[in-house]
């Protein structure tokens, strides 16, 4: 059977000497799959070890007895007694804990993980291994920056115990022009990235004065930037500018009469340009044509012993297009030094047409969203539809854990037993409102798992009614405990709406999706 | 001396997963540089590589701050590293001083050293400033997720935000611009920024890279190799993506 990946255990094989080693990859089946490829050939552990290992994992278990009955975990648990492991977003947190806590006792030699596992966990190996360069961010593949490389690079190499860190890339015979050569010297600035959420502006609008919110607004850390930029191209300017009036001393006081070679040149171009087949026909030609032969044959040419006037002429032409240019690019910067302010105040627009806000008046609605960070529009809008008051809990449950998610291509959770056409109707009539898209998104796929948690439905039962893994399955419930507390904080002046949903965060926050210490 | 420094790391091989805790450890230039000016009361932004005990920093800055009765926030970017440090800090500190406070959850949010994410911490920013009253200082972690494009918001709004009484320590991975980063976060907060940049790493890196058929190559080879291979997949029939969907097409036709 073809492979779409290379056999990891030559690549161990070539770098024997410097394990353990951290082996990157970027996607959870990949991970899985190479881990169990190694298993085939590798084991590192002595025997004593395996028993080290044993232990721990069967301490691990008796506080989670079913961490290796899902997705068939138990192959990483025959992984794990051979000193390889695999370490992914996936991943139970109990499971993650376990593989963690092996990983630093040194009990994995080699260790297939996600670029997360770089950034959280704080622990060198004496390599690191790059599968690939590429990643996923969200919207697309593309190469690591230099900045994340460095990042997860950086975890090869003991203090105290390795003279070097090593980093190996492996080259794809199939995509050899993805191979990554990176450089430190070239490691990416840091840009502002501020962006205003309706929250920004309702926050500013509660609590900020007038001269904070201009402070934000005109000082934030992608304007500073630009205003930087904006003051060393207006040096440039002024640069040019002053060489370009240097350059003008060359030229002699018959400069603007037609006496001057530079002066000829050009009526002789035009002269040329209006005599030819295109432009001869043309009304206006011909007296032009006279004119200019007139003008020409009025003076003679002058003799000029010097002739760096015409090197000046044509380097104040150079000038002029490099000037042109800052000017275009001075007039962009200046635009986006104001473009916060803009943002800012279409948004206000926003959300006083919903009824959020009038100047720093609040309305329930702003009040509510004040408190919300995710999705505050649509949450807002849900509550004040009476929504979320009307419909059972189970279902309230279910509809909350959806804001804004988004799923994965090849995800599936059994669909709910309630209908979702309400929350549609809502978003399409928010749209029609004016509500931009992406302060609506929401989607019915993750319903059932909260449904059935809040319901009291094991944990084994999510699993058997989705694809979906044990660590997103947490994620769901943990992200909807997280929105769950925004709004309780919002409805202080709803108590009947506070009890609800806090009743709701106390049924989902049990068992497996707890966390733990 | 080298000899020293060996036989010092090697007696503290057996408990090499503590070595940010223990005492003894020789603290490197950019370290007490650092420490020095977080503990004169400074506003401080240290960029170095990872790896190369950043952390200690504000751990030695939270040692002081409790120390005098005041508070000390640290921000991190993920929940999974304020869950760690949480961890870290409730062994080095005591469980009743220290706190965690994230989106989902809560433990003892009132301690004096309190874990959040910068989300929470930006938050109280605005929410509850009161919160800040008695916080010293406000650690920022990976303060170079400033860059993030979802994320980056909570950071700024944090440092310009952030009650005028509350210091700032950045920590950043290694960016060119860690100076503008100072003079920006100095401007806006109308207050000094000591900037400690570390460039060195406590392990240097030695990158490599490896070939189709297993063979450790240098720099100059691989790079060698990879032109070699690009001009291979263009004219022996191994189609790139994009050509391979033209090919089938005229195939139908």
């Amino acid at each position: 059977m073809a492979r779409a990946f290379k056999d990891p255990s030559e690549v161990i094989d070539a770098i024997e000497e410097h394990l353990p080693a951290l082996y990157f990859v970027f996607g959870r089946a990949k991970a899985e799959e190479l881990a169990v490829e190694l298993g085939k050939k590798w084991d590192f552990l002595y025997r004593e070890e395996k028993e080290q290992v044993y232990k721990i994992i069967e301490d691990a278990e008796a506080q989670n007895p079913d961490m290796f009955l899902h997705r068939e975990r138990i192959v990483l648990k025959r992984l794990l007694l051979k000193g390889i492991g695999y370490h992914h977003a996936g991943l139970s947190p109990a499971l993650k804990r376990l593989v963690e806590r092996l990983y630093e006792s040194r009990l994995i030699w080699v260790l297939f993980c996600t670029e997360t596992f770089a950034a959280g966990v704080n622990f060198p190996a004496a390599s690191a291994v790059f599968e690939s360069c590429r990643k996923w961010d969200g919207r697309e593949f593309r190469q690591l920056l230099n900045r994340e490389f460095f990042q997860m690079a950086g975890r090869a190499g003991r203090r105290g115990f390795d003279e070097k860190g090593y980093v190996f890339i492996q080259i794809s015979d199939k995509y050899p022009e993805e191979t990554g050569f990176f450089k430190e010297s070239e490691v990416e600035m840091v840009h502002g990235r501020l962006t205003i959420s309706p929250n920004t502006v309702l926050s500013l609008l509660r609590w900020k004065s007038d001269e904070e919110i201009e402070h934000f607004l005109k000082n934030n850390f992608s304007v500073f930037q630009k205003r930087r930029q904006l003051e060393e191209i207006n040096q440039q300017i002024i640069e040019i500018k002053k060489t370009i009036k240097d350059l003008e001393q060359n030229f002699c006081n018959e400069q603007h009469s037609v006496s001057c070679p530079l002066i000829r040149k050009k009526l002789k171009k035009e002269l040329r340009r209006l005599k030819s087949r295109r432009y001869r026909q043309q009304p206006g030609s011909q007296t032009r044509i006279r004119e200019l032969e007139k003008l020409l044959a009025s003076l003679k040419k002058k003799k000029c012993k010097e002739v760096k006037c015409f090197d000046a002429a044509r380097n104040i032409r150079d000038l002029n297009n490099k000037l042109d240019f800052l000017l275009y690019k001075k007039k962009q910067r200046e635009y986006e030094v104001e473009q916060y302010t803009t943002e800012f105040f279409r948004m206000r627009d926003l959300l006083e047409s919903l009824g959020y806000v009038k100047g720093r008046t609040f309305y329930p609605r702003g009040k509510f969203a004040l408190y919300l960070h995710i999705q505050e529009i649509f949450v807002t809008e849900l509550v004040f539809s009476g929504l979320i008051e009307d419909i059972p809990s189970d279902v309230a449950a279910g509809i909350l854990a959806g804001v804004d998610y988004t799923p994965g291509r090849r995800e599936y959770v059994q669909p709910p037993p309630y209908d979702v056409d309400f929350v549609n109707e809502l978003r399409a009539r928010l749209m029609q409102m004016g509500v931009p898209e992406e302060f609506l998104v929401w989607s019915p796929v993750p319903g059932y798992i909260a449904y059935a948690w809040y319901n009291g439905k094991d944990f084994e039962h999510l699993m058997q009614n989705s694809n979906l893994q044990e660590g997103d399955i947490v994620s769901i419930i943990r992200r909807e405990i997280d929105l769950l507390r925004q709004m309780e904080k919002a409805s202080v002046e709803n108590p009947l709406l506070l009890e609800k949903l806090r009743g709701i965060r106390r049924a989902l926050d049990r068992d497996q999706v707890k966390v733990m210490f | 001396m080298p000899q020293a420094n060996n036989s010092n790391s090697n007696t503290r091989s057996g408990s090499y997963s503590e070595e940010s805790t223990e005492k003894v450890i020789k603290l490197d230039k950019f370290q007490v540089e650092a420490i020095e000016a977080v503990l004169r009361g400074q506003n401080v932004l240290v960029a170095a590589p990872t790896g190369t005990g950043k952390t200690l920093i504000a751990e030695k800055l939270a040692e002081k701050v409790l120390g005098e009765g005041k508070g000390l926030v640290y921000t991190s970017p993920l929940k999974a590293l304020s869950n760690q440090k949480y961890s870290d800090f409730k062994k080095m500190f005591g469980e009743q001083r220290v706190g965690l406070v994230t989106g989902d959850i809560t433990i003892n949010g009132d301690a004096p050293l309190t874990v959040m994410t910068t989300e929470i911490f930006r938050n109280k920013c605005f929410e509850d400033v009161e919160d800040l009253n008695d916080i010293a200082y406000v650690v920022f972690d990976e303060i170079h997720y400033l860059d993030d494009p979802h994320r980056g918001t909570a950071w700024e709004e944090a440092i310009l935000f952030a009650p005028p009484h509350v210091k700032i320590l950045g920590l950043s991975a290694t960016v060119p611009n860690v100076r503008e980063m100072a003079i920006w976060i100095g401007e806006v907060r109308n207050c000094d920024v000591v900037v400690v940049e570390e460039k060195k790493r406590a392990v240097p890196l030695e990158i490599k890279w490896i070939s189709p058929d297993n063979r450790v190559l240098s720099k100059s080879k691989a790079k060698r190799l990879v032109k070699k291979l690009c001009s291979k997949t263009d004219d022996d029939g191994q189609y790139k993506f994009g050509e391979r969907k033209k090919h089938n097409y005229q195939k139908k036709r």
